[in-house]
């Protein structure tokens, strides 16, 4: 159909009307859409087109870069679960076949779809029905899942920045005021310069995996001069393994509102929006009421927080990609554009969102904000063991006794994090080695567990510390096998706009799968690895591509002999797997 | 005047310009920088990363398509090591496409992609795997669509939206599972396409090309290139007439046309047809008793002559309408009403491309 075709479509025109004043509306209209009609129909689009300016070939591109916009009319929904790094350590196929059988009170299509990675590492595997989350336990039960676990109480001695209050209800507006929530936003307008020399002080670094200096960040969108500023919290935490910002989400979501809260006074912004995932559907429930009883309060809307500044947040979901941990790209997002990452420089600071300076940062960095001014940034900062600054959160899974959210001082060697606050392998099983940053991070084998939970550390092995994931291998696992999904992870949220990741990441994946075949190999396909990773590790666009070589470098280093053994047609059947 | 700025490439001192990108400066001092994703009418895109070069100071090479030329910079274009990383991803580009003849180098000319392997001393052996997209059916009558051979750098997308402002196709899905699509993925023919034939003169490979010049049976070095001017409207758009055996089998816009830089319409690029026609008139034809004759040219001149004189003396001025074709030259419309006025004493004078 061509464009100067008139559409009619009384609905879509009704959502467009309610949603096109409101800030940063793309996504909240396509999902209102969506919800209506079970699909996007063509007329919806070609309305959105319209009112937002966007050639309807682009705007059907865009949508088909989305995993959870669907273009066709669905009665029912499908089985979604999750394929990635903790969950494949479990049989996908006898929970699929289980579940297609089970009344679930939900009615589904019956058809199966495996999804990347939807944080739920710590209780596999989840199930995706509608909007409703089940897990495939071990004993083959399904439940319906709880939102968010609680992370375990602190080993003794062991003080907490972020999770200090998490377990005393601070969920509820009352509990988290009693704790000592929504003090921060009052200094940030009172003295938003010693407010940023205290964070820089904290040593305080972006937690998304970037690690860029939050103080400095702040600093930098303050001093731009703009009619508009926007705050902007990347709650798209997609990477396998991690699972931290669903707890901080669920538990603590004060401390999310008020750190965004702070960072609107200091720079000028009026809006904060929050990129949850479309995978949380129930933290934005949660957390949509965390706000509304907050702007009931007064510590947000107009006056926030009596500083007679104004300041909303909204919540903006996403559906479902991972290339949003990359910044730029989430804020494409957000516009209404193709999500490709975007040419950096220039940075979000000065053409963030609609080209205006922007603070964009992770959910634990804006949540570590209020406690770090509450007790001051020096009190952060000497929380890190030897020459690191604060606490992290790392979220472990996989063979694990017990997978969870710890907080622990940066610096902590990861042998003490599994071992002693996580409890170890399995009854009779070791560890073998363990993927870091979720999975973009590298493998890191049993022989180098005394390594410090530090970005430096990592880096000087080979691997990178990046959102904090952890999922653990133990010995009956194949590592090739390990870096195979993990490597097809990249590949399947690999964007597809450079050349070096689109390509590499697929054929990676293809030579691991070849490995793993128990065929004999092409000839030449080490050097083929390497020489990959060459164009990979150098020439990619944005962090994914960058990072997926650390993947493939690990295997080599830590597991020469289980490759040769492939190569050789040598390799040793594997002990039976833990379920 | 802005300050002469200066940048070192490759060892050797050169000036820029504020705004010139790294690889625009290094192409103008004769540095040798492969690209697949760029065309000089299109906003630096930097996707194929095969422009990459190394910039003293930084870790990583740069794409030098997106890097602003700064003043200071010293650059390297040609390393071993970038040489290699380049050659590696012309290999895996290779590896995407199908491995069998590619129509377009055989039939129109060498693509850029088949360029750069005998560049590089290259060929589809290495990273086989998966194939590019699927290629699609679709029935318009001029543009080949052969995705198989798409390496998605979306240079036809962009010519699309960033030249032609047509917005006809578009990127869809996202890593290995990406495409190009119309909107809602229907044939060109129900898209806000066109048909100008932009995209598959941008095209770097074999995956878009014109339906007509392909599979002609043609062998390389048998088909000649000739420089000419369209005939099809005033505007003077610089083509290539491409012939096999003296006769036309297409045309192609040529990039360094001062009129249309690469750009044709959809009957520039397509609409030669009648070229090789056999209704096609080749000398004049007066109808003698009933039946078309053909005549020389000094008689068809006198016989209009009279015929238009007899009109004149015999209805008035008023019985004579001029109208002047779309595709004549500004000094063809001049000499018509020039002499619609002053012979035919009519003011009775149009062109046809005010319909």
């Amino acid at each position: 159909m061509k464009s100067s075709v008139e559409v009619k479509d009384p609905v879509t025109e009704k959502i467009l009307d309610q949603w096109m004043e409101k800030p940063a509306p793309f996504l909240s209209v396509l999902h209102a859409i969506q919800d209506h009609f079970g699909y996007l129909p063509e007329s919806g689009l070609r309305l959105v087109g319209q009112r937002f300016g966007i050639p309807v070939s682009e705007l059907y591109g865009t949508v088909t870069f989305y995993h959870f916009f669907s273009l066709e009319p669905k009665v029912l929904p499908d089985i979604r679960i999750c394929e990635n790094s903790a969950c494949c350590l479990h049989d996908l196929d006898a929970i699929c076949e289980e579940i297609v059988d089970k009344d679930l009170g939900i009615p589904h299509s019956g058809k199966v779809e495996k999804i990347s990675c939807p944080g739920r590492c710590d209780v596999p595997v989840p199930i995706l029905i509608g909007e409703t989350f089940f897990h495939g336990a071990k004993s083959g039960a399904i439940e319906k899942a709880t939102p968010a676990t609680m992370p375990l109480p602190p080993e003794i001695g062991l003080e907490e920045c972020l999770f200090k209050d998490i377990r005393n209800g601070v969920s509820s507006l009352k509990k988290a005021v009693e704790a000592g929530s929504w003090q921060s936003p009052k200094r940030a307008a009172d003295d938003p310069e010693g407010f940023i020399t205290e964070l820089k002080s904290s040593g305080l670094t972006g937690r998304g995996g970037a690690g860029f200096p939050t103080g400095v960040k702040w600093e930098a969108v303050r001093t731009e001069v703009a009619d508009q500023k926007w705050i902007v919290c990347n709650a798209d935490e997609s990477e396998v393994g991690c699972f931290k910002d669903r707890v901080l989400m669920a538990h603590t979501p004060h401390a999310l509102l008020e750190g965004m809260t702070c960072a609107g006074l200091i720079t000028g912004a009026e809006v904060g929006i929050i990129y949850l995932r479309w995978e949380y559907p129930e933290i934005l429930e949660s957390l949509q009421t965390a706000i509304d009883e907050a702007t009931a309060a007064g510590y947000l809307g107009a006056d926030a927080c009596g500083t007679g500044k104004p300041f909303q947040i909204v919540i903006r979901r996403g559906a479902g990609a991972y290339i949003y941990g990359e910044e730029t790209s989430l804020l494409n997002s957000l516009e209404g554009k193709h999500p490709f990452p975007r040419e950096k420089p220039p940075f979000p600071t000065t053409h963030g969102l609609f080209q205006q300076p922007t603070v964009v940062n992770n959910v634990e960095t804006f949540c570590a904000v209020p406690p770090i001014i509450d007790r001051g940034g020096d009190w952060f900062s000497q929380l890190g063991l030897g020459d690191q600054q604060g606490t992290r959160i790392f979220s472990v899974s996989g063979d694990i006794q017990r997978p969870g959210n710890y907080e622990v001082p940066v610096g902590t060697p990861l042998r003490q994090l599994l071992m002693e606050f996580a409890g170890g392998a399995f009854e009779g099983r070791e560890i073998q080695g363990v993927t870091m940053a979720g999975v973009s991070g590298g493998l890191v084998g049993a022989e180098d567990l005394d390594v410090r939970l530090d970005p430096a550390s990592l880096n000087d092995l080979g691997a990178m510390l990046g959102a904090g994931g952890i999922v653990v291998h133990d010995d009956t696992r194949c590592m090739i096998q390990a870096a195979r999904e993990s490597m097809h992870f990249l590949a399947e949220e690999s964007c597809g706009k450079c050349f070096p990741c689109r390509i590499g990441t697929t054929r990676m994946t293809e030579i691991l799968d070849e490995l793993n075949s128990g065929e004999p190999v092409r000839e030449g396909l080490l050097q083929e690895i390497e020489d990959l990773e060459e164009v990979l590790a150098e020439t990619s666009a944005c962090g994914l591509g960058l990072a997926a070589p650390y993947i493939t470098r690990m295997l080599k280093k830590y597991w020469p002999q289980q490759i040769q053994d492939k190569i050789d047609g040598s390799g040793q059947a594997l002990k039976e797997g833990s379920e | 005047m802005s300050t002469e700025m200066k940048m070192v490439i490759d060892g050797a001192e050169v000036s820029f310009q504020e705004g010139e990108t790294v690889l625009e400066v290094a192409r103008r001092q004769g540095s040798f920088v492969p690209t697949l994703c760029y065309d000089e009418r299109l906003d630096p895109y930097g996707s194929c990363r095969l422009c990459v070069v190394e910039v003293e100071g930084r870790r990583l090479p740069a794409s030098s398509c997106t890097l602003k030329a700064e003043a200071g910079m010293d650059i390297r274009t040609g390393s071993d090591h970038i040489r290699k990383m380049q050659s590696t991803l012309v290999e895996m580009v290779l590896s995407e496409n199908p491995g069998d003849e590619c129509p377009r180098c055989r039939d129109i000319g060498t693509c850029e992609v088949h360029e750069l392997a005998e560049e590089f001393e290259v060929s589809r052996d290495r990273f086989l795997g998966a194939i590019s997209n699927a290629s699609k059916d679709d029935s318009n009558p001029f543009l080949l669509r052969d995705y198989d051979r798409c390496i998605s750098c979306y240079r036809c997308v962009r010519i699309c939206d960033e030249v032609e402002a047509d917005h006809a196709i578009t990127m869809t899905g996202r890593g290995w599972n990406k495409g190009i699509a119309t909107a809602f993925d229907g044939g060109l023919m129900d898209s806000d396409c066109t048909l100008c034939g932009q995209c598959i003169y941008t095209c770097p490979t074999g995956a878009l090309a014109d339906k007509k010049m392909v599979n002609q049976g043609s062998k390389p070095g048998e088909i000649e290139i000739t420089r000419s001017v369209c005939p099809y409207c005033g505007t003077g758009c610089s083509i290539n007439l491409h012939s096999l055996d003296g006769k036309m089998i297409g045309v192609t816009p040529v990039l360094d046309g001062p009129v249309n830089e690469g750009a044709l319409c959809v009957k520039g690029q397509f609409g030669f047809d009648f070229v090789n026609s056999e209704d096609r008139l080749t000398r004049p034809l007066i109808r003698k008793n009933g039946e078309l004759t053909p005549v020389s040219w000094n008689e068809a001149f006198e016989y209009t002559a009279q015929k238009l004189s007899s009109v004149r003396d015999d209805h008035g001025p008023k019985a004579f309408y001029a109208i002047a074709s779309g595709r004549a030259p500004g000094e063809g419309s001049y000499m018509l009403q020039k002499f619609t006025r002053a012979v035919m004493n009519s003011n009775q004078v149009d062109n046809c491309s005010r319909g």
